[in-house]
């Protein structure tokens, strides 16, 4: 579903174009209805690897492949078609800051072209779920950091996505809430959900027991089934 | 299609009362831009009244001697009346009509009507008065009048008496007239680049939105249609305001200043032209809100 190709990502400093490497020759693949987690310290170029991989940033070498298509080289339109069959969950929310939490929730599937009554019936239940009804009318900015990124996953998921990448969804979350997350991404993949789970929350993964791929550096450093967190 | 359309205009409606704000910064500057087209416009209206008004008061007057036959002026005028696409109207005035149109007009004033009586005798000339239909056409009539057939009848031409105050009336309206299109074209380039650079401002608080929008797959035309829309919505209220404004300024001015333009009345002007106006206006708002939303939105287009 997913082939990552010898992908290198190097950034330049914007004040003296110093070459800034985030990712070096990272190669896997990942199966549809997998759970996979990317591990790593801070820096270690998981988000840069979420960036690429739904074409917010072009890579500098290697391939990107989602279902056949190389990422790097699709049309605008055609990578608006795959952004609409991801759910990302960003690590620095993304929410529209002008818009309700309701609003949020039901942009994407505005732009998919829902009806209202499936959007009002699907933001309704995405909202129960993470337990946001009762804010529905409130803007983001009055919602507290753990409400904000329930909010985030709400969006990520309110479609029901081929594929869900979460950029460290629980970073703002306390236990009960984080292991109440990590179960419905759980439960969405059982249904046939691709996920992607970048952290580097040592609880998370080795209660989750799924594949694991290590980042270093920038390198991909280990790849393994029912991996630990090891650093 | 039918529904997305309906989002994109729910979306814009939804912008223009969330950015009250920023929306009212950019309504003002755009009232600005729509009052000075405006301006310029009744501009145009009150020059061309004015210039109208200056050669309507051109006319050729023709004064035959007193010793002259009334046969032979009708006879002059009859073949005035070749020049068909050129003159207006021909009138003949005798010495009689003469005297009394004088009388009639000075018939307050008895200082002239004694001055008349102590001349003792009508002193008026027999005359023809002639209008041409643009004042272009009054050489070709001079011409005709002053070829040597005529001469000995006729005693002057005032044609020639009245055109150095007519073409210097006409040479200061053309300047006055130049200089204030040239100003209000200046006055309306740097609105336009205000305005512009206001809309530029404002996307540029949702640049973090729009690209939110685009990472969860919409499309550019659905995100550039609210903004777009919203940029309708400011232009068609800043003219709405504008109109208002000179509807009011006229309603209590616009009495007043018709002795100052020689009877050229600014609201039945502005009411006479209020719909070619308003499409002028909604045009130039329009254009301008579109044009601008779209250069401020391609920068963050970019996928």
């Amino acid at each position: 579903m997913i082939s990552f190709q010898n992908v290198s990502k190097i950034y330049y400093s914007s004040v003296n174009s110093y070459p800034i490497t985030a990712l070096k020759d990272v190669s896997f693949i990942v199966e549809p209805k997998e759970f996979v987690s990317i591990v790593g310290r801070s820096g270690a170029g998981k988000t840069t690897l979420v960036k690429l991989l739904i074409g917010e940033e072009r890579i500098t070498e290697g391939e990107i492949f989602f279902r056949n298509k190389n990422i790097a080289r699709i049309k605008s339109n055609e990578l608006q078609k795959i952004r609409k069959k991801i759910g990302v969950v960003y690590q620095d929310y993304r929410l529209l800051f002008s818009k309700t939490v309701y609003e949020n929730v039901s942009y994407i599937l505005e732009v998919m072209g829902f009806s209202d009554q499936d959007i009002a019936r699907d933001v309704s239940r995405i909202l129960g779920i993470v337990r946001l009804r009762e804010r529905a009318k409130n803007f983001p900015e009055e919602l507290s950091g753990g409400e904000q990124q329930r909010l985030v996953i709400a969006r990520a998921l309110v479609h029901q996505p081929e594929i869900v990448i979460a950029d460290e969804p629980t970073g703002n979350l306390d236990p009960y809430n984080t292991f109440e997350i990590i179960n419905l991404f759980k439960k969405i993949n059982e249904s046939g959900t691709t996920v992607i789970l970048a952290t580097h929350d040592k609880r998370i993964i080795d209660g989750l027991a799924k594949r694991v791929i290590t980042l270093e550096a920038g390198r991909l450093i280990r790849d393994e089934q029912g991996g630990k967190f090891i650093l | 299609m039918f529904i997305s359309l309906k989002r994109v205009f729910k979306f814009a409606w939804q912008g223009f009362l969330r950015n009250r704000v920023l929306g009212l910064e950019v309504m003002f500057i755009m009232a600005i831009a729509v009052f000075l087209i405006t301006s310029l416009f009744l501009f145009q209206g009150i020059s061309d009244f004015l210039i109208k008004e200056v050669q309507e008061k051109v006319d050729v007057s023709v004064y035959f001697k007193e010793t002259v036959r009334e046969e032979e002026i009708l006879s002059v005028e009859r073949n005035l009346y070749k020049f068909s696409n050129e003159i207006e109207s021909v009138e003949y005035i005798s010495r009689e009509k003469a005297l009394e149109n004088f009388i009639e007009k000075h018939k307050d004033e008895p200082i002239y009507l004694e001055a008349l009586q102590e001349i003792g005798y009508n002193p008026f000339l027999p005359s023809l008065n002639i209008k041409a239909r643009d004042p272009s056409y009054y050489a070709p009539i001079s011409n005709y009048l002053n070829q040597d057939s005529l001469q000995g009848i006729i005693e002057r031409v005032s044609f020639f008496q009245n055109k150095k105050v007519i073409d210097k009336l006409s040479s200061i309206t053309a300047n006055v007239k130049t200089v204030v299109i040239s100003l209000s074209l200046i006055l309306g380039l740097l609105a336009v680049l205000i305005t512009f650079n206001t809309i530029k401002l404002t996307i540029f608080t949702s640049k973090e939105e729009i690209s939110t929008m685009q990472l969860v797959g919409a499309s550019n035309w659905f995100i550039r249609g609210p903004f777009v829309i919203q940029g309708i919505f400011y232009g068609i209220i800043s003219v709405l305001a504008v109109n208002l404004l000179f509807l009011i300024a006229f309603a209590f001015f616009s009495y007043r200043l018709e002795t100052f333009f020689l009877g050229f009345n600014l609201l039945n002007y502005f009411q006479m032209n209020f719909l070619s106006l308003l499409w002028i206006q909604i045009a130039f708002a329009g254009i301008l809100a579109i044009f601008s939303t779209l250069l401020a939105l391609h920068k963050y287009l970019k996928v």
